[in-house]
């Protein structure tokens, strides 16, 4: 039993040093891209970081961010290569229309909060207030419905509200307010459809009155679709 | 980007008659874009960022003290934009026109209205 021990104890030690000395080198860092433009953007930029720099990109996701913004994943050993000599290596490279990449960091927030000025004009001007008329929901088949929802949402709505409804979709930035996280309605009830409803159909603030443009079934249907959006875990 | 921008410059109409309608213009030096891109239209939505947006967000016009107008805009609005109103020329009083962009930045310009013919 004491050489069985003794055995596993160093070959535990020898497994240990041993793949720390392989995986130990590499981080994988995010970066928040400005500047992609094109198609062509997107393969000038990975292409020439690899010629500049010993690095491993993992991926560029263009749509579904916790930003908005594009982000570029990449892999690098340390002490090879930093943080910031990537940045500068992004700031470094022009796309083929001749336009220079940059990582972005400036503030998330291009929705500066309302000054005191626009709230008193809004008090005065504002929006239209919310006239919530009992509605039921007529939908029968709602596995159907849910999936009509969800390619709706994907079409119209995850352009400001986000692929995971998160808000930050790529189109509100620069909103008067960012886009309700859609999760708050996760798994709601009938007493939540009054409210989703009018919303839909008269828009509020920088959302359009979609009721111009959808039906009343795609409007149940989206309704459908947003009570299934769970909260991403890590948010 | 703010402090490239230059003040808006307003314009009345030459002879303002007490209780007529007279034309107002104001000339706005201000970017507006989107700042989206298609660099991938294959999929839903079929835009990304790829600069900072930018436009106005909104417009407002004090007549004299009283705020008479409020106008919510967005990045719809062109470049650089020449506004056209009209008011009722109530009473002798400056009209003010304020300009807020989505960084929260602040502009504005005024007129003084007096009565001639």
């Amino acid at each position: 039993m004491k050489k069985f021990s003794k055995i596993f104890v160093i070959s535990y030690c020898f497994s240990f040093f041993f793949f720390q000395t392989i995986f130990a080198g590499t981080v994988v860092d995010k970066f928040k891209i400005e500047g992609i433009r094109t198609i062509a953007s997107t393969k000038a930029l990975q292409s020439e970081l690899l010629k500049k720099l010993d690095i491993k990109i993992l991926d560029l996701n263009l749509k579904s961010t916790d930003s908005g913004w594009p982000v570029l994943r990449v892999e690098y050993d340390p002490e090879i290569v930093t943080r910031t000599k990537i940045e500068t290596a992004i700031g470094e490279i022009e796309d083929p229309a001749g336009h220079n990449y940059k990582v972005h960091k400036g503030p998330l927030n291009a929705n500066a909060n309302l000054i005191e000025e626009e709230n008193q004009a809004m008090m005065k001007f504002g929006d239209l207030t919310m006239d919530l008329k009992q509605v039921n929901n007529p939908t029968v088949d709602f596995d159907s419905s849910i999936k009509r929802g969800k390619d709706m949402f994907v079409k119209n709505c995850a352009k400001c509200h986000g692929l995971n409804g998160n808000g930050y979709g790529v189109v509100a930035h620069g909103f008067t307010t960012w886009p309700r996280q859609l999760w708050a309605w996760y798994k709601a009830d009938s007493a939540a459809d009054s409210y989703l409803y009018w919303i839909i159909e008269n828009g509020k603030s920088d959302m359009p009155p979609w009721g111009l443009v959808l039906s009343e079934e795609e409007r149940w249907d989206l309704i459908n679709y947003i009570k299934t959006i769970k909260k991403p875990e890590g948010n | 980007m703010a402090e490239k921008i230059r003040p808006p410059r307003i314009r009345v109409s030459r002879r303002i008659k007490k209780n007529k309608v007279f034309k107002v213009k104001v000339k706005f030096d201000h970017p507006s874009f989107t700042g989206l891109a298609m660099a991938d239209d294959t999929s839903d939505p079929v835009f990304n960022r790829a600069i900072p947006v930018t436009f106005i967000r909104n417009m407002l016009v004090y007549y004299g003290d009283e705020l008479v107008s409020r106008l919510r805009l967005s990045s719809g609005i062109a470049d650089e934009p020449l506004f056209t109103f009209k008011l009722k020329a109530i009473k002798e009083a400056p009209v003010k026109v304020v300009f807020i962009d989505n960084f929260g930045k602040r502009w504005e310009a005024s007129k003084e209205i007096k009565f001639k013919g």
